[in-house]
């Protein structure tokens, strides 16, 4: 049988008394740390607090390298008098700017304001670290696009006739020159990359040279300028490289692809939750 | 008895109460100590280093590691960025511009971190968005290869050295003499040490087609300034040339 202390009211007043010390303490602790609250000291991470916006230390610190090339260890009082000034008075006239509406007026503002959003959203994004698992599914099902640039080496001949260019084309299979032909002078230039050979080729006579093996020769191909016969020394084609090749890139494409969706999500969300109203005749 | 368990109790509160604000104080006064200086001697301070050290290794070990390697060595078939290496690719390497790096990134999508150019792919038909430059032929990137690889026959190294220095504009950031140039992160092309593979022909040739833009995640609304001071410092000593460690 437990033996209950007498009442006393000295010793209920005492725990009362520490309750709502605790009490206090704590919400004292709360609500002189929390964001936005105007608190009588400037936290260590900050150098002033303008209307409770911070002003951080790492940028009090890059500003004072950038304006005067000197740490805080070797800036004077003056130095730092002038840069704390400065960035006291941009941050005021921005703060102003609020007030007046500028986001609502001032086209650059407007325009920084959307790249700052679209770049939060870059961010989130670009902190996140994919599994490689997440990376190798990617590659695989994107392989294609790392193949990067296949390269063709050829000559491309114009005979001014259907006949000439059969003639042509059957002694250089054959083995001998051909007679009465020319070159075109637009793949003289040695081995060059698929992209510079269509540039170069044009679609269809790229597409001919691309179907074409080293040592191969074409039809002719019937062409505004004449009827060309290419002439195929070396075509390599792209070749996927495996994916340690590419980790950088996949890793790229898939952050830049995360965004993408990112972006897209934010503005679904957006248009969700605002009230637009458009006018009769403009939906 | 039960009169002194309540006492007992009420000290038990009145000293839990007296550690959290003392806890409180001493985290205060270790961020101030860290964060109200000059970032840039930390490190050459015993007492600051060894806080900052100590409180940024888990953060380096959470946030960097992943990309960096536990050690900070990175991983140049990823173009990670080796940071034990004592070459840097943006900055001196002092604490401050760590710490940039830290809150702001690279090409990361925060217009104050580093985004003043990226390496061009010029086995693309335009290999650069932000200014005009020439697309290259296998020939050229092979020539440009031997000249900054210092290997080859000299006629394909005096062609690559005139593309290097004029046609394919390789001058423009790193410089004439390949120093490179850490105001943009252009690598030093002389030093041996590659931010992307081996240094072998086959791996500059790959470069040199597609190019390089590399990210460094910003951190800023991510990680405490603390965090970014510490982790920052943590990361500068891990050169073991850095003048600033």
């Amino acid at each position: 049988m437990t033996l209950l202390p007498a009442p006393s009211e000295r010793r209920s007043l005492g725990l009362c008394a520490v309750g709502a010390l605790a009490g206090l303490v704590v919400a004292g602790a709360g609500l002189f740390t929390a964001h936005g609250t105007r608190i009588a000291g400037v936290p260590p991470e900050d150098v002033a607090l303008v209307n409770q916006v911070p002003i951080l230390m790492s940028d009090f610190d890059a500003q004072l390298r950038a304006t005067d090339n000197v740490g805080l260890d070797h800036a004077t009082p003056q130095q730092k008098r002038q840069i704390l000034k400065e960035m006291i008075r941009e941050e005021l006239y921005v703060q102003r700017g609020i007030e007046l509406g500028a986001q609502a007026d001032v086209i650059e503002v407007r325009q920084a304001l959307v790249g700052a959003v679209e770049a939060q959203q870059a961010i989130d994004a670009n902190a996140a670290q994919p599994d490689e698992a997440a990376l190798h599914a990617w590659y695989a099902r994107n392989r294609a696009r790392y193949a990067g640039e296949g390269t063709l080496e050829l000559a491309d001949l114009i005979a001014p006739s259907s006949a000439q260019a059969g003639a042509a084309v059957a002694a250089l299979r054959a083995g001998t020159p051909a007679q009465g032909v020319h070159s075109s002078g637009k793949v003289d230039d040695g081995q060059e990359f698929y992209f510079a050979a269509r540039l170069h080729l044009g679609d269809r006579l790229f597409a001919v040279a691309q179907g074409l093996r080293a040592g191969q020769l074409s039809d002719p191909v019937a062409m505004p300028d004449g009827w060309h016969i290419l002439v195929v020394r070396s075509n390599q084609p792209p070749v996927p490289p495996a994916y340690d090749q590419v980790r950088d890139r996949v890793l790229a494409d898939v952050r830049a692809d995360k965004v993408a969706r990112m972006q897209a999500g934010a503005d679904a969300f957006l248009r969700r939750r605002a009230d637009i109203q458009i006018a009769p005749g403009f939906e | 008895m039960v009169r002194g368990g309540y006492a007992l109790g009420i000290a038990a509160a009145g000293l839990a109460v007296a550690a959290l604000l003392a806890w409180h104080h001493a985290t205060v006064a270790r961020e101030t100590l860290i964060l109200r200086g000059d970032p840039d001697t930390i490190l050459s301070d015993p007492a600051r280093r060894a806080i900052a050290l100590r409180d940024g290794a888990p953060v380096f070990r959470n946030h960097c590691a992943g990309c960096h390697g536990a050690a900070g060595r990175g991983d140049p078939h990823r173009a990670v960025p080796n940071l034990t290496d004592g070459d840097f690719l943006y900055g001196a390497g002092r604490v401050g511009e760590i710490e940039q790096i830290v809150l702001h990134g690279i090409r990361a999508g925060d217009t104050r971190g580093w985004d003043l150019a990226e390496m061009p792919g010029f086995a693309k038909p335009v290999p650069y968005a932000r200014e005009p430059l020439p697309s290259l032929g296998p020939q050229q990137v092979g020539d440009l290869v031997a000249y900054v690889r210092r290997t080859g026959p000299a006629d394909a190294n005096a062609r690559g050295r005139i593309l290097f220095t004029n046609t394919a504009g390789c001058w423009d950031c790193h410089g004439s003499d390949g120093g490179g140039d850490p105001s943009i992160g252009a690598p030093n092309l002389n030093d041996r040490i590659w931010l992307r593979g081996d240094g072998s022909a086959a791996a500059i040739v790959d470069t040199i087609e597609h190019g390089l833009a590399g990210v460094c995640p910003a951190f800023a609304r991510i990680l405490t300034p603390y965090q970014a001071r510490v982790v920052a410092a943590y990361a500068a000593a891990l050169h073991p040339r850095n003048p600033h460690r």
